[in-house]
Formats: C-alpha cells, structure tokens, sequence
C-alpha cells in the first residue's frame, strides 16, 4: 500500500484559471522523487497541497488511507508533524539561535501552553544536538541564525524538519538559493535522508541534471498537469521539451 | 556629436521654445506643485489680511524679548521647592509611565488580531478602522469625557492617555508585525504549530526590537502629553505647576525653570532609550 496517493487533484486560484489540473500519483516509504518544471508549473503549490498549506479544489489525496481533507483542525496539526518542509529561503526566525529554530519543529508535538512557555524536554534537546552534529552543524548550535550563510541555513532547516520525524519531507527548491557546493552538501544530506532513514523525500527542483543524479524517479509538470512521471534513466530530450516547452540544447540543464 | 544626435532623437521631449525638457510632468508632480502653490498663496493671503490691532511691532518684539530674557535667563523657583518640583516632575512620568506600560501591554494583544498575516482580514480591519476613529479624537477629548465618570483629575488623565495610546500602539505594532516574512510563519504553521506557537516563537522574537522602540517613542510623546494633561485635566504633576506659574502668578521666571525641567527630562528619556536599544536589543 502507497504511503500518499494523490488522486486526480485540481487546484485553481481564480476561475477558469487551473493551477494543477488531474495530478495524480502514487509515493511509496523512502522514494527520493523530484519534481521539474518551469516556473508557474505549480510545483510550490503541489507541494503545499499535499501539507494543506495549500487546499485543493478537487480531487484527494489519502495518507496511510486517510483522507487529509477530512482532517480536523486537530488531526490536521497531528498530519503535519509527520510532514517536514523546507524552503528556498530557509524561512528560520533569524534572531533567534540555530538550536532554537530546530526546537521549533517539535511545536505540532505541544500544547498551546508547552509551545508559549518553549517547554522542551532534555530528550528533545539532545536530538536536535545530535541532529545539529550528523549535518555537521555542531558547533553553530548557539550561533544567531542570521549570522549563519546559506548553506548553514539550509542545514538548519533540514533539522528542524527531521526533528518532526516525519514521514515525508517536501522540499520547495532547497538549493536555489545556494551556489554549487553548498547545493550538493544539501543534495547529499537529503540523499542520506531518504535512503538511511527511509524518509520519502519529494523536491521541486530547476536543475534538471540535479534532479537525474539524486532522485528515483523524476516528475515533469508543465501548466499543471503531469507530462512524465518515470526514472530518471529514460528522461529522454522529447520529455524535457515537453516539460520546459523548448527545445532541450536551448536550455542550461545545470 | 551628430552620430550621437541621430541616435537618441527619438526619445528626447523638447519644450515649445525647443530646449530639451528633462521633468517628467505626472500626476503627482502636477498635484504636489499645485499644493505647494495653493498654501503659498493662502500664506500670503492671511498675512496681507491680519487684524493687527494696531500693535507697535517693534515694542511688541521687544516686550516679548525681554519675557524670554526672564524665563530662560533668570530661571528660578519662587512659589515651590527644588524637592516639590522634583516630586511633581515625578508624578508627570508617572501618569505616562503608567499609561504607556498598561497601553502596550494591551496593544500588543489587540495587534495581533489587527495584523493582516495573523488573523482574517474582515477582523483586522475592522480593528484597524474602529481605533483610527479612536485615534482621531485628541487625548484632551478622550480625557475630558473620561472625566465625566472619573472626574477631571489623574484617573480621568490616564485613561484618556491609555486609551490614545492603545489606538496608536496597536496600528504601530500590527504594521511591524505585517512585516515579518510570511515564509516565517508558513514554517511552523506547516510543521504542525498553531496561532499562539507561531505568535510566541516567531512572531513575538523577531518583532521585538521594533514593538519596543514604537514603545520608547509613546512614552516619551506621552510625558508631554502628560505635562498638558497636568495643566488642562488637573492630573497634577509638573504641567500643573506651569500652568499655575503661567497662568495664575504670571512668574515668568518659574515658567521658564519649569520649562527647562521638561526639557531636561525629555532628553534624559530619548538618551535612555537609545542607550537600551543599543546594549540590549540591536545585539548583532
């Protein structure tokens, strides 16, 4: 049984105006998918639709079974726990240290009061340590966040995701903002992710040979619908300009 | 220079006398030259038709002189001590104190259901409408109908002030808290957080610096504000005492120590206050 299935999901914003038009697809426990596409494919909304940041217009998407619109306000908070995000802009609170923007994944564990009072218990603590220390971020743990490059940031964001123990980590083009050796450490980690700790990772990606290096299997949206769901193997130049709507010697793949 | 001419020709604007025009005429430019014409006119105006009530401007100039020359030259206590004016200054920071404190303990509440990104709009706006109107009426209003149930005095005083301060705080702080990245708060609403676990661990850290400076700058407005108050409202304190000296013993002498007091006091706050913004939050 797949862990997610979307089915037949449509999203518009104004109407006769669809943002995601029929996506569908099946995420199974672990698989590292991304997902390509121009801008104004509708990944970012994609994304935000399977957290319901985003809702839906139409269709369904069940986790472990469950239909998440169906979710209540509460089950709603208990949903995302076990789905971890992270940002092109990292979007951390950056006056505040590295240590406690990775606390601030475990506030859909809390009661209102817990999360006003920051009462984190000392396994909490350790873990996010132990998180900080397998990215290597360690020794910035009491470091204000804006102090921090990008790359740090990035890695911060992905501990504040894992410290959820999530199920699925969405990831809205992580290294966009980041130049080429930060891009592959957070490549690398995220590849880690998914493969020792069986986190489905999905990514919106612009890089379309980042997306054939790391992932299993690569989505190609164009004006909201799926146009190649498949492996990275046989993404042939016909598929790239179906995705990107030109010609694929015209585009700079890295 | 003729390669050049025919180059560019085609988007250079001339004047009707053919020299090259380099304003651009929009509708705001139009606007604010009209205003600016408009009042220039009317100032001129008012002047011309003054009812000067055949006053010697000279002798008048002079007499005025000369008072300025006692307030603040000759500055001394008759009618209280140095410890009785100290007490009063005392009782003046007071009233704004403590209607500065209880005011931005209350806006910061009332805010954050009057910033856009926290709460629904139709909420926020009504929120924002209703304490414009609040805003609107001056503090001496709002004092004076407080009065009418708290009598005139420091009651009536404070809550006129808290209430302006409110009004004042609360659109000051919900714009602060507009501005904080929505990508912040989308974060934590997506790792399972609710509104008060955004409000505190977001919200709350990273607008800080900015709630407490609109704070600092109440606080002082409302130690003048509370200066008037003592005169106007009989709230007491040093505004009191001036308005007697002015007022009632003519001493110009006491006024203008009393009005150096003020001053004192005024910048010793703005000092204070930058110095705390200084140590204590602008830490980067």
């Amino acid at each position: 049984m797949p862990l997610l299935e979307v089915k037949n999901i449509t999203k518009q914003y104004e109407k006769d105006k669809k943002v995601l038009s029929g996506i569908s697809f099946d995420v199974n426990g672990g698989e590292f998918i991304s997902i390509i596409g121009p801008s104004g494919a509708g990944k970012s909304t994609l994304l935000r639709c399977i957290n319901r940041m985003v809702d839906f217009s139409s269709g369904e998407i069940l986790f472990h079974n469950t239909d998440i619109m169906s979710l209540s306000k509460k089950d709603l908070r208990k949903y995302r726990t076990q789905i971890g995000m992270i940002f092109q802009h990292y979007n951390l609170v950056s006056r505040l240290t590295v240590i406690e923007n990775v606390l601030h994944g475990r506030l859909g564990y809390k009661t209102t009061l817990q999360g006003i009072m920051t009462r984190f218990t000392e396994e909490e603590k350790k873990e996010a340590f132990h998180l900080l220390e397998k990215l290597g971020m360690r020794e910035h743990a009491y470091k204000r966040c804006d102090h921090l490059s990008g790359g740090q940031k990035q890695r911060v964001g992905i501990a504040r995701a894992l410290i959820q123990q999530p199920k699925i980590l969405l990831c809205d083009e992580p290294i966009a903002s980041l130049d080429p050796n930060s891009s592959k450490v957070i490549m690398d980690h995220l590849k880690n992710i998914s493969q020792e700790l069986r986190i489905t990772c999905i990514v919106n990606l612009h890089q379309v040979d980042v997306a054939k290096h790391y992932s299993e299997r690569i989505i190609g949206l164009n004006g909201g619908q799926i146009v190649y769901d498949g492996a990275p193997q046989e993404l042939t130049t016909t598929n790239i300009h179906q995705i990107y709507g030109s010609e694929a010697e015209n585009l700079i793949l890295a | 220079m003729d390669t050049v001419k025919s180059s560019v020709t085609f988007d250079i604007r001339t004047k009707p006398s053919g020299k090259i025009k380099i304003t651009n005429w929009n509708k705001s430019k139009v606007v604010m030259t009209g205003t600016l014409l408009v009042l220039t006119l009317l100032s001129m105006y008012g002047f011309l038709t003054f009812d000067y009530k055949e006053i010697n401007l000279i002798q008048a100039t002079l007499d005025t002189l000369a008072n300025l020359k006692l307030m603040f030259l000759q500055a001394n206590l008759n009618n209280f001590t140095l410890a009785e004016a100290i007490y009063q200054i005392g009782l003046t920071v007071g009233l704004a104190f403590l209607a500065t404190i209880i005011g931005a303990v209350i806006s910061l509440f009332i805010a954050l259901f009057a910033a856009k990104n926290l709460s629904p709009k139709p909420l926020a706006n009504t929120i924002i409408i209703f304490i414009a109107f609040i805003r609107a009426v001056p503090t001496v209003l709002w004092v004076f109908i407080f009065a009418i149930a708290a009598g005139l005095g420091s009651e009536a005083a404070i809550l006129g002030m808290l209430l302006h301060t409110v009004a004042f705080l609360v659109k000051a702080f919900a714009e602060s808290i507009e501005e904080l990245d929505a990508g912040v708060i989308e974060a934590l609403r997506a790792s399972g957080a609710n509104w008060w676990h955004v409000v505190t661990n977001a919200v709350i850290p990273s607008t800080m610096t900015s709630l407490l400076s609109w704070t600092f700058l109440r606080f002082e407005t409302n130690f003048t504000v509370a200066v008037a108050m003592g005169a106007v409202a009989g709230a007491g304190g040093i505004g009191f005492e001036l308005f007697m000296a002015s007022g009632f013993y003519f001493d110009m002498k006491e006024v203008g120590f009393i009005t150096y007091a003020i001053l004192l006091i005024a910048v010793m706050l703005e000092f204070m206050s930058t110095r705390l913004k200084k140590r204590y939050i602008v830490k980067s």
